[in-house]
């Protein structure tokens, strides 16, 4: 189908190609005093465009070249020589050779072009495949999931306390799913992007919403850099709020008991801009890059349930939408995360 | 307790099992189904007040079923959704559904939502009165005015459509597409859906203490909107 075929159908299609240009040639010789030099080239050119389509651009302008000279030595006179006599010939030699070599380069194009989109169609059904393999897989480990934290329940009120450790442990190997699902998606580039024009209002909100049903939940403060002001982003509204959240769960977890944790957002030039800070003791700069990399933990990190995927999910999803995160060191002290995505500026 | 049939459809005997354990207390017959087209033909025979629906059947698509369903049923679906794709829950909605509860879920949670379907469906029947009431706010549909604490807020007609369209659901999560059909009717959807993002955001600055913080107009992640149920 390609050009960059193997070698054996190859060798055997420029044979045959040349099999075919001498047939024709002898065959014409035969007839050589019935015909004008219109028919030879149409014969010509029809055997130039076979070999093309055949073997590609390559054979077709070796076929031309090779008819051309096939041409000029049997049919032009005088015969079985170069030279040509009328020098009219030499302008339908001209003609022949241009039209045989753009026809053969066209079909090479055209040929070109169908495989670019088989090609392209070829990796969007890839992806599709992928897309829809990852959210079987997503059913099937949920499913045996949910089995056991409903009966875990139904056990409950028969009193064993011990059930209530069932369910936490089935959410935890849940949020452990989720996760490594995620990482799949990033790397395998079948992360699904709902760009739309969003509101800064509505990501902090949501962020507060997610939150809310923690005890602690009044250690957030969210708060807008310039609260009279409404501002827009283009972005994916589920992947960014994963990602404050998972910036907003780190700062619960490891920030001192009881102090507050800041959310803000905000408006810079073409960016919205927001920052998670916290009073903890910050990261230390051995570690600042590494705590990006999937899988890393912190050996400060040792006594927290954490899979090591929070923070490359973060960066993950906002690099996936056009945005960056960074992490940086809050003024006085602690961790400072900084999630900057796409502004719409009126 | 009203003589009310559920219909539980899903392709895993475990999960028909504990979900019908669960809604044994609201419900005094649950009919299970293990396949869409059984669901389907069940929906139709048993007439079901609620559905519970699992998007994951091997026989055909979460949202066929559901519009399948909807030609002949006025039940309330609650879709059990395993998959991340909040796109999927949003379609679903739009064909129908009138819920979801996301796998894993607790036995508690899936009940609370089937009450709160249930609470729904019946106040739906008993029909809105011209005044509607929801904590601070006062909705007078007949003199077009809403209160907050007793003073004037002021609305533009559309956020005014906006507020009346999520407070006559509420309760109920309305997707972006449904939302965008009843405030603009016969407008295409497409790029025009961001108005209806930029208007729930000068509404909650109108009619939230903290716009930060809704604690009326709450937001779906990826989905849509709900206001907050009537409690």
């Amino acid at each position: 189908m390609t050009s960059d075929r193997v070698n054996p159908s190859r060798a055997l299609v420029w044979t045959a190609a040349f099999v075919v240009l001498i047939a024709a040639t002898l065959a014409m010789l035969a007839a050589r005093d019935h015909l004008g030099e219109a028919h030879v080239a149409l014969v010509f050119l029809l055997v130039v465009l076979g070999a093309s389509a055949a073997g590609g651009r390559l054979l077709g302008v070796t076929v031309a070249l090779a008819a051309f000279l096939a041409f000029d030595w049997f049919f032009l006179p005088p015969f079985n020589t170069l030279w040509v006599r009328n020098p009219f010939d030499w302008l339908v030699l001209l003609v022949f050779l241009v039209t045989s070599v753009v026809a053969a380069q066209l079909l090479y194009r055209a040929r070109a072009e169908r495989v670019a989109v088989e090609r392209a169609e070829a990796s969007r059904e890839a992806d599709k495949l992928k897309d829809a393999l990852l959210a079987s897989l997503s059913h099937d480990l949920r499913t045996p999931l949910t089995t056991i934290k409903a009966l875990a329940h139904e056990l409950q009120t028969l009193g064993d306390e011990r059930t209530l450790i069932i369910e936490e442990e089935a959410d935890r190997l849940n949020r452990l799913v989720t996760d490594l699902l995620e990482v799949a998606r990033l790397e395998g580039g079948a992360l699904p992007l709902d760009i739309q024009t969003n509101a800064a209002d509505d990501l902090l909100g949501a962020v507060m919403q997610q939150v809310s049903g923690r005890p602690d939940h009044d250690r957030l403060k969210v708060s807008l850099e310039n609260p009279a002001a409404l501002s827009f982003g283009r972005f994916d509204f589920v992947h960014s709020l994963r990602i404050l959240g998972n910036l907003v769960d780190n700062a619960f977890k490891y920030a001192p008991p009881g102090s507050s944790i800041e959310l803000t957002g905000g408006l810079e030039k073409d960016a919205l801009v927001f920052r998670v800070s916290d009073h903890g003791s910050g990261i230390p700069t051995s570690e600042r890059d590494r705590v990006f990399t999937p899988f890393y933990r912190s050996p400060k990190a040792s006594g927290q349930q954490s899979s090591g995927l929070g923070l490359s999910i973060a960066r993950g999803l906002a690099e996936a939408q056009g945005g960056t995160l960074t992490y940086a060191e809050r003024n006085g002290g602690g961790a400072m995360f900084e999630l900057r995505l796409p502004a719409v500026t009126a | 307790m009203l003589d009310r049939t559920a219909l539980v459809i899903d392709d895993e005997a475990q999960i028909r099992r504990v979900v019908s354990h669960a809604l044994a207390d609201d419900f005094n017959k649950v009919v299970e189904a293990a396949t869409g087209a059984d669901g389907v033909r069940l929906a139709a025979i048993e007439r079901p007040s609620l559905i519970v629906l699992d998007l994951g059947l091997p026989d055909a698509s979460g949202v066929s079923v559901c519009a399948e369903i909807r030609k002949a049923s006025s039940a309330m679906i609650l879709v059990l959704s395993a998959r991340h794709a909040d796109q999927e829950k949003a379609m679903l909605l739009d064909a129908g559904a009138d819920d979801y509860v996301t796998k894993p879920f607790s036995t508690l949670e899936l009940k609370a939502r089937v009450r709160a379907l249930l609470r729904r469906g019946h106040s739906q029947q008993s029909g809105g009165g011209a005044i509607m009431r929801h904590g601070a706010l006062t909705m007078d549909l007949e003199a077009r005015t809403l209160t907050r604490d007793g003073s004037q807020v002021h609305l533009t007609p559309t956020e005014w459509e906006l507020v009346r369209v999520l407070m006559s659901n509420a309760g109920k999560t309305l997707t972006h597409r449904q939302l965008f059909a009843a405030v603009w009717p016969g407008r295409q959807y497409g790029d025009a859906q961001q108005y209806l993002r930029v208007h729930v955001a000068n509404v909650r600055r109108k009619i939230e203490l903290n716009a930060l913080d809704p604690h009326y107009i709450f937001t779906e992640p990826g989905v849509g909107y709900r206001f907050a149920p009537t409690q």
